[in-house]
């Protein structure tokens, strides 16, 4: 063994860095966005009884600045300060205006080695220790809708490559070897995820540790640690909340007869306990997910099979917290009827509706809406499952068409209030098209979108209990077409048809389970949207749209309505 | 070279799928949907092991039933004679030996005597209810040095003063519904111009002996007395006082050696046990705890005289109260 230490560079994370600030050699530069949003809205409902009590036109919308100056005091600092100006419409000399810091961080390079950040961060680790899941039904949305789920996505730092946004520090380096090994990168992050208010409440932290061990381009090992943790002494109690998770990943990767094959691996436990808390659970549990797959490059088919397991007393805060907070309710026409009942949100709502989002790690599993994803509702983390995922899927570069058709064959680990586990399956088909491509002739951009999904949730029933049977079916279908230069012609329909019977588990504050509440549904929500954009340039535009939102139970226990949007929208970064 | 790297990559993925294998876990989250949304019904009915059973020689009965699912059920043994209750609950679909066993004992006083019993079974969230019956030859026998339990009288060497006030009793009185056996003493009057209605003595002379037969462990030793307090009254106070012969002379010296006291405001009407741990006794003044007299060490062992004092607050008219089997037991308090 003669592993020579050869020296301690900083590849990517350095070179990333000095890239950057290389770009451009002033010292104060501007970067922000600016937005105007306004909505128009009314409520159509379709019941036997005129309802005189609702007001049935909402209008609301905003303006706002977000102002960042980014500074470079010298080579290895950068500092970024964004203040974000806002004023709801119809707020005039001051009032409705508010005035917030959105950002605030400092980064750098310390000793030409180590990268730290200070701040805001944004940072993800593995599908199992940290990663910020997309929301419900977006995945595959029409772009016309994709519109509005931005809005929320940038206001909530929901980025793109799934971080989270946090509050701490971070810091990272990499080792280069001569032999054997290629490299060895280090990182490491904490985070307060929540401060102590001196009584009950602790300080919260989140911390992670990755290593990983890029032994060549065939294989790359890594080890995850994460931890979502009280501060004993930094409150009146002597608990302290820990949530420990370990992982190891092995990614490997191979090439026969011109197919690509690779293996992405990653497996590990987790143990959530309270310390000086005996009323409090002890869970442990493991999870392992293997993804094989194949990839022909020169037809571009590829296919891709994921056997996993969770166990059901895994649990990982990092990975598992929800965006969504379904125990949250719509601002607009949040009581509807006569009776001014309560209106249960629907894809609009969580199209839009900024205060239904989560920004905090939550220690604990979060509510979930079993209608819209009762199979996958904390992402791949999703404990009590286990499996197999099988993809295939055709992308080839330069092709006009990219298709996925998926299968989940899922079941319980552990049976919730019976021995018998709940099977899951998942049909999944994703169609994308650059029409304008088939035809060498048509320069402006024609894309079509297409994707559909069925999910069932089935149990047999027992001598006295009922059986399980809860389907779900989405349907997408998205169309932007530029017209004239620049300007485009939008359509977008996404409709979601849940139908059935199950159990849904209620927790106490420690995710135990100790009650179940049935659970019937008969629904189905369409969205129908029109509109049309300007592109002024690729980080600007102007769109209009008019949507149709409509709820079409099936029990008589609902009632169907439907809201008519109008929205209109200028968004700019710069 | 090639080729040894495909093989490590399939047995990775070989090894990873058999990991992920669909097994299922042997149990399950949360309470038992059957449990929650099954129907209820009555598989067995109630049964009674053993419906002739004498506690008196050791022998013991239980109950058996079977249930479609898991309920809150509540198993009820009523003497019919002394309206004694037991109770046995449980989260269960089947009672048997290892959840409804009786032993003789106790939940609500008095004490069962030899006498037939009505057994219940009721459910929280279900009308049904069996029932059966038992009859106990014999009653359970309990552990402990007894100061008496009046079936045969008072005790001849114990000193009583009782106040010349009206409707004065103080005296062995004979009732079904006496908390143990058949007597008790019943205990009462109006004194209009003084707290203290009557009160006993008993030395440990009484009991063959200058002190009583205690260990000397204050933390071993625990009084019990059984007291009624009827549902209209709640001005009768019971204050027991216990006098140590700190010196061991053979006497007891007012204002030099320990006297410890307890004094019982009587709150739940009906007959109740009260159960005191001999080191938690306190030294009281005028019903306010206050610094020991003597050398305010615990010794049972050392203990010479039990006074029982009736007292009631002149102004608040007629007070009235039951007492009964005055025990000292072990390693815990009375399990009636």
């Amino acid at each position: 063994m003669r592993i020579i230490y050869q020296t301690l560079i900083i590849v990517a994370v350095v070179a990333h860095a000095q890239i950057a600030l290389a770009q451009d050699d002033k010292k104060i530069t501007f970067t922000g966005a600016a937005r105007s949003l306004f909505y128009a809205d009314k409520l159509v409902q379709e019941g036997a009884e005129n309802d005189t009590v609702t007001i049935p036109r909402l209008n609301s919308g905003h303006v706002l600045v977000d102002l960042g100056m980014n500074i470079r005091p010298n080579k290895n600092t950068e500092i970024l300060g964004m203040v974000r100006v806002r004023n709801d419409y119809g707020g005039f000399w001051g009032s409705g205006v508010t005035f917030d810091v959105r950002q605030l961080y400092v980064k750098g390079v310390v000793g030409g080695i180590v990268r730290y950040q200070l701040g805001d961060i944004n940072y993800r680790m593995s599908k199992y220790t940290m990663w910020n899941y997309d929301q419900e039904l977006v995945s595959n949305m029409p772009a016309i809708f994709q519109q509005q789920t931005d809005v929320i996505n940038y206001d909530h730092f929901y980025n793109k490559d799934n971080s989270w946004r946090q509050q701490g520090a971070a810091a990272e380096c990499a080792l280069v070897f001569r032999k054997y090994v290629n490299e060895l990168q280090l990182h490491a992050v904490t985070t307060r995820v929540k401060a102590s208010d001196f009584g009950s409440v602790s300080d919260r932290l989140f911390t992670g540790l990755n290593a990983q061990l890029v032994q060549s381009k065939y294989l790359t090992l890594g080890i995850n640690y994460t931890s979502l943790y009280d501060v004993p002494g930094t409150a009146r109690t002597d608990y302290a909340f820990q949530n420990p998770v370990l992982t190891g990943t092995l990614q490997a990767q191979t090439s026969v007869n011109g197919i690509n094959l690779s293996l992405n691996t990653e497996m590990g436990k987790s143990r959530t306990h309270y310390e000086n808390n005996t009323e409090a659970p002890d869970w442990s549990d493991k999870f392992i997910s293997a993804i094989f797959a194949a990839k022909h490059e020169t037809s571009g088919l590829k296919i891709s099979a994921n056997p996993l397991r969770v166990g059901a007393g895994f649990r990982s805060p990092g990975a598992q917290t929800k965006r969504i907070d379904y125990n949250a309710s719509p601002v607009a026409y949040d009581r509807f009827t006569n009776d001014q009942i309560l209106r249960t949100p629907g894809m609009l709502d969580y199209m839009r509706e900024s205060g239904m989002f989560n920004l905090q790690m939550r220690p604990y599993l979060m509510t979930f809406n079993p209608s819209y994803d009762n199979i996958t509702p904390f992402g791949d983390a999703t404990p009590n499952r286990q499996g197999i995922i099988l993809t295939a899927s055709y992308e080839k570069k330069d092709a006009p068409v990219k298709a996925t058709v998926s299968r989940y064959q899922l079941q319980e680990v552990r049976g919730e209030g019976t021995l018998l586990p709940r099977k899951f399956a998942r049909n999944m088909v994703v169609v994308d098209a650059a029409v304008n491509k088939f035809f060498p002739a048509w320069k402006k951009m024609c894309h079509l979108s297409f994707s559909m999904r069925t999910d069932n949730t089935t149990r047999a029933g027992e001598e006295l209990v009922k059986g399980v049977d809860l389907q779900t079916d989405v349907m997408s279908i998205g169309v932007e077409a530029e017209v004239l230069n620049g300007f485009d012609l939008m359509f977008g329909l996404q409709s979601i048809k849940y139908e059935g019977f199950d159990y849904t588990a209620v927790r106490n504050t420690y995710s135990e389970i100790f009650n179940f509440s049935e659970y019937r549904v008969g629904n189905k929500e369409t969205l129908t949207a029109f509109g049309a954009r300007y592109r002024f340039s690729e980080k600007t535009f102007l769109s209009a749209q008019m949507t149709n939102s409509k709820q079409q139970p099936m029990l008589s226990t609902s009632f169907p309505y439907s809201i008519n949007q109008f929205m209109l929208l200028f968004n700019m970064k710069f | 070279m090639m080729k040894m790297k495909n093989k490590i990559f399939f047995l990775a993925f070989a090894a990873a799928a058999v990991l992920a294998g669909c097994k299922v876990d042997d149990e399950f989250d949360g309470p038992s949907l059957n449990d929650l949304y099954g129907q209820f019904a009555i598989v067995q009915g109630l049964d009674v092991s053993n419906d002739n059973v004498d506690f008196s020689s050791g022998e013991t009965t239980h109950f058996t039933a079977q249930f479609s699912k898991n309920v809150d059920w509540k198993l009820t043994v009523t003497g019919l004679e002394s309206g004694a209750v037991k109770e046995i609950t449980g989260f269960t679909n089947l009672l048997d030996a290892t959840n409804a066993l009786w032993e003789g004992s106790t939940t609500r006083l008095p004490l069962f005597k030899a006498e037939e019993c009505a057994v219940e079974l009721t459910f929280t969230a279900e009308v049904d209810t069996l029932r059966d019956t038992l009859m106990i030859a014999g009653t359970k026998t309990y552990q402990g040095f007894v100061l008496s339990d009046f079936e045969t009288g008072t005790n001849p060497d114990w000193e009583s003063f009782v106040q010349s006030g009206a409707n004065m009793s103080f005296n062995v009185a004979t009732s079904a519904t006496a908390a143990q056996g058949n007597s008790y003493f019943d205990i009462g009057g109006v004194v209009d111009w003084d707290w203290l209605i009557g009160l006993i003595h008993m030395p440990g002379s009484a009991y063959g002996d200058v002190h009583f037969p205690l260990s000397e462990n204050p933390d071993d030793e625990f009084f019990n007395v059984m007291l009624y307090k009827e549902p209209t009254l709640s001005n009768g106070l019971v204050l027991f006082q216990f006098r140590e012969d700190d010196n061991n002379d053979g006497v007891f010296t007012e204002n030099v050696e320990d006297m410890y006291s307890v004094e019982i405001n009587m709150s739940e009407n009906g007959w109740k046990l009260y159960s005191y741990k001999y080191g938690d006794l306190a030294t009281l003044i005028n019903g306010q705890p206050s610094a020991a007299i003597g050398n305010g060490v615990h010794e049972p062992h050392k203990l010479i005289q039990i006074s029982m004092l009736f007292l009631a607050n002149p102004n608040s008219g007629y007070a009235h109260t039951y007492m009964d089997y005055l025990t000292f037991t072990q390693g815990g308090p009375l399990v009636p």
